[in-house]
């Protein structure tokens, strides 16, 4: 069980800085605008940015301020659109069996984590992947086997299975600053890459992946975000087994490093399939996964490091639906 | 190791201009939207029209193209919900695009329930033939084609374009003649609404025209052909014949 003491002040603070980062990036823009700095191109393209992220961010922190409830019905809905995102882009589409026993698992381990069952929750993975195992056998059909099965399984562990802990983190009475955390950090973590890859330049790090990206911006990234995330999960923590610097600065490691591969994992997917962006959703940003990509990795690895440490809704009522 | 991986047709389009794309292709959501409404449509027109189909063992497996003559809206409805399950999935209907993509709403309902891609009459190019084209030799789809362009205004079926020949001449994708009777009673252009009224589809054996060359002549003998096999499969014809 996370702290309660100081838990309302750095909701209260995340909600309140991020929408002082929207301003501020407005009042920027405008000044850009205004003074003729930026080119009518990508003004454009950075209002049209901020627009989205206007919408973006009350969609995020609003279900998170409302309940548990509201957190479970969101990650399952940005689970199933990232699937649509995904099976539309990696051609699992065209079999739509698999497609259905994928969202079909994304419900059920949504459900689960709704219910507050935790070893349902965690069977759902090998048991579901079982399914999907064994789901396109009675087509008779062998050819493609294989790769409908492996991206079947890969999207259930992405969008089900893996994403699914963001929304078991609500069963804590205090999950609410340590999931604002994590939907801000994740964003920050993207920023400080790119401004320290921007001002230090040097070496790629892995070119042929994501031409863009920088050694400096990654090692850039992990100290900037593991500071930041460090210190903010300091109070959130405080009292609780995780209060000792050590852990803390191991959590910011992992939100940073999580994010990142997970950014890179898309990059990958995205190189092998030869596309741009996974979808249009977003204007200025892409498609969902192009936006959440990092969050897929980060709520399972964080999940279980808190949870070894700490634990999630351990004074809660479990199977609160199933009985 | 290498996997055919092949993004959807669509991909990278906006959900607007996917709707109006003919490389559209239907995802898990389209699949459950399109199943319930072919269940919605197949029952009314078997208790409003008595809907009586003849020749489905003539269907060949997709792809393959569906030619009809067109009295009514009810056509396009009545050949998509005829098709047995595994083809109906697999079937688009041309539609005009300049009567049913111009506005979104419209060109939604088109989509989602008689997965309608659009036709830009007078205005086809190259261009859209051969994306057709591939999606019937790439994607093993079933096309539903009306050769008259337009609904006929009396009942009587008219001359049909030669629209047809470009997709299917020197292809082995077969053409199914089909003649639906009764349609033009139950439903003619300018009236709002359809009435109740006995439907026949009448599903003729395919046509090959792989040997047909792409020259005007070939697509006009395609045409032709096609025009000729519809009009033999008319009831009343057959038994004026008789």
């Amino acid at each position: 069980m996370m702290g309660e003491a100081y838990g309302q002040a750095v909701t209260t603070g995340i909600v309140i800085a991020a929408g002082g980062v929207l301003l501020l990036a407005a009042a920027v823009i405008g000044l850009l605008s205004v003074t003729g700095r930026a080119s009518p191109a990508l003004r454009r393209e950075l209002w049209l940015r901020l627009a989205s992220w206007a919408v973006l961010l009350p969609l995020m922190l609003g279900p998170v301020l409302l309940g548990r409830v509201w957190v479970i019905g969101a990650v399952t809905l940005l689970g199933l659109l990232c699937l649509r995102e995904y099976d539309r882009a990696t051609g699992l589409f065209r079999e739509p069996l698999m497609a259905a026993g994928v969202a079909l698992g994304i419900v059920m381990v949504n459900f689960a984590a709704l219910d507050h069952w935790y070893n349902f929750f965690m069977a759902l993975f090998p048991l579901t992947v079982a399914v999907l195992a064994v789901l396109s056998i009675p087509l008779d059909r062998p050819g493609g086997y294989i790769q409908r099965t492996g991206l079947a399984v890969f999207a259930f562990f992405l969008f089900g299975a893996g994403l699914a802990h963001l929304g078991f983190m609500a069963n804590d009475r205090y999950y609410r600053p340590l999931v604002l955390l994590l939907l801000t950090a994740v964003a920050i973590n993207d920023v400080f890459a790119f401004t320290a890859g921007k001002l230090l330049g040097g070496p790629k790090m892995l070119p042929a992946t994501s031409p863009n990206k920088t050694v400096s911006g990654a090692l850039g990234a992990l100290c900037g975000t593991t500071v930041l995330v460090a210190c903010i999960a300091w109070p959130i923590f405080r009292g609780t087994p995780m209060d000792h610097w050590h852990l803390l600065v191991g959590l910011g490691v992992i939100v940073s490093v999580a994010g990142q591969a997970g950014d890179l994992m898309l990059s990958s997917i995205k190189r092998d399939l030869g596309i741009k962006d996974m979808g249009t959703v977003i204007p200025g940003h892409g498609g969902l996964l192009d936006r959440f990509n990092s969050l897929l990795l980060v709520s399972p690895a964080v999940f279980h490091y808190v949870g070894y440490y700490v634990g999630f809704g351990l004074d809660q009522p479990s199977r609160v639906i199933t009985g | 190791m290498k996997w055919e991986l092949r993004p959807a047709r669509d991909h990278g389009l906006t959900p607007a201009a996917r709707l109006r794309s003919s490389g559209r292709e239907p995802g898990l959501g389209s699949l459950a939207i399109a199943t319930t409404w072919r269940g919605a449509v197949r029952t009314y027109l078997r208790i409003a029209h008595r809907l009586r189909v003849d020749g489905l063992e003539h269907l060949p497996p997709a792809p393959f193209v569906m030619v009809a003559n067109h009295a009514s809206h009810l056509d396009a409805l009545t050949l998509a919900a005829a098709l047995p399950r595994p083809l109906a999935h697999k079937a688009f209907a041309l539609a005009a695009g300049d009567t049913f993509f111009t506005n979104t709403p419209v060109a939604a309902f088109a989509a989602y329930a008689i997965n309608a891609l659009p036709v830009w009459r007078r205005h086809t190019t190259t261009g859209d033939l051969d994306a057709l084209r591939a999606r019937l030799t790439e994607d093993g789809a079933v096309l539903i084609l009306f050769p008259e362009g337009t609904r006929s205004r009396t009942g009587a079926m008219a001359r049909f374009r030669a629209g047809v020949g470009a997709l299917v001449a020197g292809t082995p994708v077969p053409v199914v003649p089909c003649y639906l009777a009764g349609a033009h009673a139950a439903w003619p252009a300018g009236q709002y609404l359809p009435r109740p009224g006995p439907l026949h589809l009448v599903i003729g054996p395919p046509l090959d025209f792989s040997g047909t060359d792409r020259s005007r002549a070939g697509l006009i003998a395609v045409s032709d052909a096609c025009e000729q096999a519809v009009r033999g499969l008319d009831p009343a014809a057959q038994e004026g014949a008789a």
